[in-house]
């Protein structure tokens, strides 16, 4: 990295770094800490839920996942805004009617500890893991890119963050998290502009459409269905992603506290509503855009030199391997395919892109998608990573932006990493705090104590997340894998155990905490069977079957036992 | 406080107003991308 980037990463990590400790100042008691004394406005509150579920990931695998699979991942989020709805109708007027610091505390008024424990301890184990991995994914990704060493960069991107987390709370997470999002969405326009710019003759916005759509990633709508039928295996479709989605983002917004904590700071029930359902509507266009991104990189990597594969690293251990000649082979047949892109720029430059052209470039992109395939073999062969979706913004970043604007790029993959990063914090600690400290070892204690209580907690979690990320540095991606299978197993189940307690009122705790098992066991099994090939599953729809199965389970289970 | 019943709804009547709101909004979306999906393939 040029110097010039350095001082623009360093002076925006720096800033944000100053401004959460300037608006650190809070009530010294668990409604300030926790709920900012529930002051937010809504529009602060939207912000701090879209900076929550925006990870670094987030910005870094969208526009690769349009570049390889297109525009379609966009319907994954269809059923948010229907999710909000619920949430709006259901969740919200509860939680702020019994003044709740956790979702948890609920489901013990609801029906009992054990459950309110259970529930927040999968909570817990699922949020920390992930909230580790969140912090090694971008680590392991610019590491490899800029040759940082890995834990140094672990501990750049979760350690820092932990300075305003720890003292300002919820209140500093949430104004943060609003510059945060300001950098990183001026930082997105900036690369837009650029790929848009830098297309050769008098190429624009619209060519660059056309040719992502020659190529079959402005496939925004599908519909799942094959001439077999509909294919319940296929990730992304309208149809998965209404009703898959749908049951995701309830789970996600209505039974992880990480959300919950940011629609409690508001400081109306309204401001909470308003949030949430503002957050349904500018997240799908928001999602399309950053998609969008990624095949304006496709149409810009038709008239500049792309790499074979993203991942220099997994390249450099191939040539170093007894698949060298093979990689050569392909290297050059890539460089044939550059230098056939070049013959229709040629063309291209002295007037339009005209359909006889976009036929030209549609094929050799073909032939370029074979040479990719072939030399992810060969690093898979060689006991590599050959997913380099991750790779793709990032290298073209470091390739092709110009010096300034690639430290402000490395500096939004911090801030949106902080951002989920502080949040996830600052919801592990009040778990911690209220469903377990308060509840099982103190629960008389000053305001003062709570305070410095919550502050030691926030601490821990942090040393905790680090310390996975470390660890996940020793193991790999594999861990990544198994914290991401243990989400979508959860999830459900949660959720489940919450729409028992909404909607079901005759079921009481032992009924809700059998049926919670017994449907866990159920997911679990046809994760088992989707992984062994037994069936097809796509694993958005884990959630919605583990939610069905534990509203169905818990009222068999309570019509058998209840007393006649 | 911070009574429901109280509490100001903003640009609609009812929450129910903003809930339609929301899906007609989706709905519009998912033609959008449709057109899209469409025209450039």
């Amino acid at each position: 990295m040029n110097q010039l980037d350095w001082i623009v990463l360093i002076v925006t990590l720096t800033a944000i770094i100053g401004y959460g400790v300037y608006k650190s100042r809070t009530s010294r008691n668990l409604d300030g800490y926790f709920l900012s004394n529930r002051s937010m406005p809504w529009w602060i509150v939207m912000l701090s839920i879209m900076g929550t579920q925006a990870s670094a990931v987030t910005f870094l695998a969208a526009p690769g996942q349009a570049y390889t699979d297109g525009m379609r991942f966009v319907q994954y989020y269809f059923g948010l805004p229907l999710a909000a709805i619920v949430i709006c109708i259901t969740f919200v007027p509860v939680f702020r009617r019994l003044k709740v610091y956790t979702a948890y505390e609920f489901l013990e008024n609801r029906f009992d500890a054990k459950t309110r424990s259970l529930t927040s301890f999968l909570f817990l184990l699922q949020r920390g893991l992930s909230t580790g991995i969140s912090i090694y994914a971008p680590s392991i990704i610019l590491s490899t890119i800029l040759d940082w060493n890995i834990y140094w960069t672990n501990l750049f991107m979760g350690g820092l963050l932990i300075v305003y987390t720890i003292t300002g709370g919820a209140k500093a997470v949430a104004h943060t998290q609003k510059l945060q999002l300001i950098i990183i969405f001026a930082g997105l326009f900036v690369a837009g502009y650029y790929v848009i710019q830098n297309l050769p003759g008098n190429l624009g916005f619209a060519d660059a459409l056309q040719v992502g759509g020659k190529m079959g990633k402005m496939n925004v709508i599908t519909t799942g269905f094959t001439e077999n039928g509909f294919d319940w295996g296929d990730r992304f479709n309208l149809i998965s992603g209404i009703i898959g989605g749908f049951f995701l983002a309830l789970s996600y917004f209505g039974a992880d506290q990480s959300q919950v904590g940011r629609y409690l700071t508001a400081k109306t029930e309204s401001e909470s509503r308003l949030g949430l359902l503002m957050n349904g509507i500018v997240k799908v266009p928001m999602q399309f855009f950053i998609l969008l991104l990624g095949v304006l990189v496709l149409a810009f990597y038709q008239f500049h030199k792309a790499p074979a594969f993203f991942n220099q690293k997994e390249i450099s251990r191939l040539e170093n391997s007894v698949y060298k000649d093979s990689l050569d082979f392909y290297q050059q047949k890539m460089n044939s395919i550059h230098y056939s892109r070049e013959e229709v720029l040629k063309n291209v430059e002295s007037g339009s892109l005209d359909d006889a052209a976009l036929a030209q470039l549609v094929s050799l992109q073909k032939s370029a998608d074979s040479v990719r395939a072939g030399i992810k073999d060969l690093v898979k062969m060689n006991g590599g990573d050959n997913n380099d979706t991750n790779y793709i913004f990032i290298r073209f970043v470091v390739d092709y932006l110009p010096i300034g604007i690639v430290g402000l790029l490395i500096a939004i993959i911090f801030l949106a990493s902080w951002g989920s990063i502080a949040a996830a914090l600052n919801s592990l600690a009040s778990s911690t705090v209220i469903d377990f400290h308060k509840r099982y070892i103190k629960k008389d204690c000053t305001e003062e104590t709570d305070y410095r209580t919550s502050r030691w907690y926030s601490l821990a979690w942090g040393l905790f997340c680090i310390g996975v990320a470390m660890f996940a540095s020793n193991i790999g991606n594999s861990l990544i894998e198994a914290v991401n299978i243990l989400g979508s197993l959860f999830y459900g189940t949660i959720l489940g155990v919450f729409l028992v307690a909404f909607y079901m009122k005759k079921v009481k705790g032992n009924a809700v905490f059998i049926g919670a098992l017994i449907a866990e066991a159920l997911v679990v099994t046809l994760f088992l069977l989707n992984e062994y090939e037994v069936i097809k599953l796509g694993f958005l729809w884990l959630n919605a079957i583990g939610a069905i199965a534990v509203m169905l389970f818990a009222w068999a289970v309570e019509g058998v036992t209840r007393d006649p | 406080m911070d009574s429901p019943e109280n509490e100001k709804i903003p640009l609609f009547k009812r929450w129910s107003h903003w809930y339609w709101f929301l899906i007609i909004i989706l709905v519009a979306e998912i033609i959008l991308f449709n057109w899209i999906t469409r025209y450039f393939s």
